[in-house]
């Protein structure tokens, strides 16, 4: 008797933990996501035409996404490259961006005072671009020796713990020794104003952030695929034990890496100072966390998911708030456009762990 | 030969950039405008100290070559501490030089912190060249004392150490003891002075000799108690010195702030509100393994659901006026709705993301903290969360006619529900649950294949996680009496985890403690508070590297520790075990030396 109530009770806890409580909140998730999104663009779309956005409106919007997009795509690639040698997310990669913004600022004001920016604007800009990923590199250099290094092979939270420590300590440092106010960062004259492209008035400086992450992307990519450190790096991110048995050195791999990932950041930097016009020390927290969506969007560990990821991040976030929340009468909605990136994130690691161009790297999350 | 030599060259060149770091961050300035002791010993002058002596001691730590611990001799470590004092000295004294060179105000210019004041504390107000001068000798004195520091005998260099740090200790706590020792009507003019506030010379050379002499005596005795074989006395003898220790400090916890005035109050007010907190985070993190970088957001649901269920106001151009939903509970009825919200609002957010491990899991709760906090300010949800404004006339609480915005009696109210946190962690740890989360930390795979229901209790992880952090909220709204989505961005979240990681993660003294660390410490003292994140931020890293277990490690493994003690003959064997140990972290230590100092 005893026994047939406990194999009943047995029976009715075996449904129970079968009952798919995930599945279904994220059915639900998806099904309230899917329907809120088409609420909002509908309503937004189909405002009476003095509320509504112009198409050059919505044009300029694009633009902007892009041009902040491949800022995102440059940071991104940091986080990739990194993520896909240790497996670990280097929180403090976006101090490593700040780091090559506020090195070149010193610069770029005392140019801008003495004339010599407005004189010979791309030789300054890539000047600062040079010194931005000398000093972005040292940074990101330092970061791996003393932080990381230590802990290799460590549980995968310690690193994790580490990172965070040293981000806050990073923003910490620069206020310290720069302060903590926020500093306009100069532009050449000759960069203020439009160009018109396919019939399309751009700004020159997005002109010119395309331009430069372009270069950059193609010739990272270059790099990978046809350079002997590229390979070992490739050997390394597909089994870094191996490769050490196959003679690469995977320390060096990992320095090389980061390296990379400075250079790549000390450019977004610059790029970003440019855009946007001011730095300060905590400059490095928003970009960075939007980069490290765009990464896991795209795919975590694949460089061309990065760069998708980061546009795709830069257009959903200058586009997104103004389409999916005017409609319902959210006011100033782009206040909430880093809801609208955490949002992607949250959502893309709920239903496609791997990101766009991910190969099933589910068990790994 | 050459090797100690060596050795030390390469310590002093890091010990040096550490001391150039500190000076242009401008800690060092900062810190000397708190006086510990005389007229001239003041925190910035024993942070100036630590460098080359810790080079020193650094240089002349025993290293494994080829598998063998290497011991250096007594002058060998002279010669590797002197060398490695001198060039932490010369650093820092040819940097004073250059900036000297260059002009300081032209390196203010960039450098905020490069000041007349900084220069001054360097040179020791003498001027350039013989403030150099005075850099390099006390550099080599302080690196010989480090050098032959591990020569001496154990018996000795132990007991000083606790004695200095004491004497450090009461000279930081100078705005506690003194009050603490007037309200006992103690004559305390000996040991701290009127004018500078910190330690007098006469006081500060007797606590060094109590508080050596006391540690001698207590390192002897537990020398003497661990050689003896295990016997079921010894035990006994424990169990009741723990219990008198408890009885202790729970009378201190109560007593003291009393004796010691309303800002220790007001500061121990702050420090309980982060020991509820980091409580909460120790069950998610500590007990279960899963890293929460998201518990500021149940900070801020906890303020916010409590202050809208009490009846506070919205700041509006026409007055204050109520939200647009809001309720005029009692604050204690509120409180267990708050609790509520918090433990389903933890769930809600686990649920979805169980599958999701380590960092994944991490930037999730990152995530989610961020649109809390976002949504707060928003201009959406103004009607409700008052916006960038935040909510006013938060209740006070009362209970039979107390208000608990009084910082006294909010220490009270704070203490009643942190000691009820600590009894719900305690007895969750030794329970099903946390053995269930211990074996989830360890390995959750292999918790999965012993029948341990992963989800189930990940999901009661964050629900009681979730439910003491809304009860911090809603009590720290009480204690400030407005909410403002200032006080909840993710800074607090990484302040929780730095105390719980401090203390040792699992373990609830060890959460206390670094509360009070991090916590008490800066608000005492004004000096600290600017570099509070700063330190937070070095300590995360130092922590990792140097001692994960944190400073007071969880009970489970310090037992396995004492059971190891006990099958040992001797505390001198363990002890011989731990040097070989260091020894073989060697590179590690190095580099994590520039960590710790940089904090």
């Amino acid at each position: 008797m005893a026994e047939v109530g406990d194999a009943a009770r047995a029976r009715a806890l075996g449904r129970l933990e079968r009952f798919p409580v995930r599945r279904i909140v994220l059915i639900a998730l998806s099904a309230g996501v899917i329907g809120a999104v088409a609420y909002g663009s509908i309503k937004t779309l189909t405002l009476p035409a003095g509320e509504a956005y112009s198409a050059s409106a919505w044009r300029d919007f694009i633009v902007l996404g892009i041009a902040q997009g491949a800022v995102y795509a440059l940071i991104a690639l940091g986080y990739t490259l990194v993520y896909g040698i240790l497996r670990m997310i280097n929180f403090a990669h976006g101090e490593v961006f700040m780091a090559g913004a506020f090195g070149s600022y010193f610069f770029a004001d005392a140019w801008k005072q003495s004339g010599f920016m407005d004189d010979q604007p791309w030789l300054s800009i890539g000047l600062l671009v040079v010194l931005a990923m000398a000093v972005a590199v040292t940074v990101a250099v330092l970061l791996e020796r003393i932080a990381y290094r230590p802990l290799r092979g460590a549980p995968r939270l310690v690193p994790l713990i580490t990172a965070i420590g040293a981000s806050l300590f990073l923003q910490n440092t620069f206020r310290g020794l720069f302060g903590s106010q926020t500093r306009g960062y100069p532009k050449p004259t000759g960069l203020e104003g439009t160009w018109t492209i396919l019939g399309i008035p751009i700004q020159k400086v997005q002109v010119l952030v395309l331009v430069v992450a372009a270069v950059a992307l193609v010739a990272l990519t270059l790099f990978v695929a046809r350079t002997k450190t590229g390979k070992s790096m490739r050997a390394a991110a597909e089994d870094a034990e191996i490769a050490s048995l196959m003679g690469i050195n995977v320390d060096r791999v990992i320095v090389t890496t980061f390296v990379i990932g400075g250079m790549l950041a000390g450019i977004a930097g610059v790029l970003f100072a440019l855009t946007f016009g001011n730095i300060s020390y905590f400059m490095g927290f928003a970009p960075g966390i939007t980069a490290f969506t765009a990464a896991v969007l795209g795919g975590i560990g694949s460089i061309s998911g990065a760069a998708i990821g980061g546009f795709t991040i830069g257009i959903l976030q200058s586009v997104g708030p103004a389409l999916l929340l005017t409609g319902i009468n959210v006011p100033s909605p782009f206040q909430l456009k880093d809801v609208v990136t955490f949002l992607i994130l949250i959502l893309v690691l709920l239903f496609r762990p791997g990101g766009i161009l991910g190969t099933g790297e589910a068990e790994k999350v | 030969m050459g090797g100690p030599l060596r050795q030390g060259m390469k310590a002093g060149a890091i010990g040096g950039s550490v001391l150039v770091y500190l000076a242009m961050v401008g800690m060092i300035a900062k810190f000397d405008e708190l006086v510990l002791i005389g007229t001239q010993v003041t925190l910035g002058l024993v942070l100036l100290a630590i460098p080359p002596l810790a080079a020193a001691l650094a240089a002349s730590r025993p290293r494994v070559v080829g598998g063998r611990v290497q011991r250096l001799g007594p002058v060998e470590g002279l010669v590797a501490g002197v060398a490695a004092g001198a060039l932490t000295g010369v650093v820092i004294a040819a940097w004073l030089v250059v900036v000297d060179r260059i002009g300081i105000d032209r390196v203010r210019s960039v450098f905020v912190a490069v000041s007349p004041a900084l220069v001054d504390v360097l040179t020791f107000g003498k001027g350039i060249a013989a403030g150099a001068a005075i850099l390099v000798a006390a550099g080599a004195a302080l690196g010989a004392i480090g050098g032959v520091w591990r020569s001496l005998r154990f018996g000795l260099r132990r007991p000083f150490a606790i004695g200095v740090g004491v004497v450090l200790l009461l000279a930081m706590l100078q705005r506690i003891v003194p009050t603490i020792l007037d309200g006992l009507n103690i004559e305390r003019d000996w040991l701290y002075s009127k004018v500078t506030r910190g330690l007098t010379w006469l006081g500060a050379a007797i606590v060094l000799v109590v508080a050596t002499a006391v540690a001698a005596f207590w390192l002897d005795r537990r020398e003497r108690a661990s050689a003896a074989p295990a016997g079921a006395g010894r035990a006994d003898t424990r169990s009741i010195a723990r219990a008198i220790g408890l009885v202790a400090i729970v009378i201190a916890a109560v007593v003291l702030p009393r004796l010691a005035g309303s800002i220790v109050s007001e500061i121990l007010g702050t420090v309980g509100v982060y020991v509820l907190l980091a409580l909460g985070l120790n069950i998610v993190t500590g007990y279960a393994g899963m890293l929460h970088l998201g518990f500021s957001a149940f900070f801020l649901i906890g303020a916010y659901a409590s202050a809208l269920l009490t009846g506070a106001n919205l700041v509006t151009a026409f007055g204050l006026v109520p939200p647009r939903y809001s309720a005029d509970l009692n604050f204690y009825v509120g409180l267990l709705i708050v609790i509520v919200i918090g433990a389903v609002v933890g769930a809600l957010l686990a649920a979805p993301v169980l599958r999701l491990r380590g960092d994944y899991l991490a930037i999730v709760t990152l995530a989610f903290a961020q649109i809390a906090v976002i949504l707060a300010t928003s201009n959406w949800l103004q009607p409700i969360t008052g916006g960038p404004q935040g909510l006013r006339d938060v209740t006070n609480a009362s209970l039979f006619g107390l208000s608990f915005r009084q910082p006294q009696n909010f220490y009270y109210l704070v203490l009643f529900f942190c000691a009820i946190a600590v009894y719900v962690s305690w007895r969750l740890a030794w329970s099903r649950t946390g053995r269930a989360w211990n074996a989830m930390r360890e390995d959750e795979q292999v918790a999965d294949a012993m029948g341990v229901s992963t989800s189930r209790y990940k999901l009661l992880g964050f629900a009681i996680g979730g439910a003491i952090g809304a009860v911090g909220g809603a009590l720290f709204s009480v204690k400030v009496g407005t909410v403002q989505p200032g006080s909840f961005e993710i800074l607090v979240s990484i302040t929780v985890l730095a105390v719980v990681i401090l203390g040792g993660l699992g373990s609830v003294p060890g959460v206390v403690v670094g509360a009070l660390v991090l916590l008490g410490l800066p608000g005492l003292l004004s000096q600290l508070e600017e570099y509070r994140l700063l330190i937070y931020g070095g300590a995360l890293v130092a922590i990792m590297i140097l001692r994960p277990q944190g400073l007071i490690p969880n009970v489970r493994r310090s037992r396995e520790l004492q059971e190891e003690e006990r099958t040992q003959d001797a505390w001198q064997e363990i002890f011989a075990q731990k040097e070989q140990a260091a020894a073989e972290r060697a590179d590690a230590e190095t580099t994590a030396a520039t960590v710790e100092e940089g904090s």
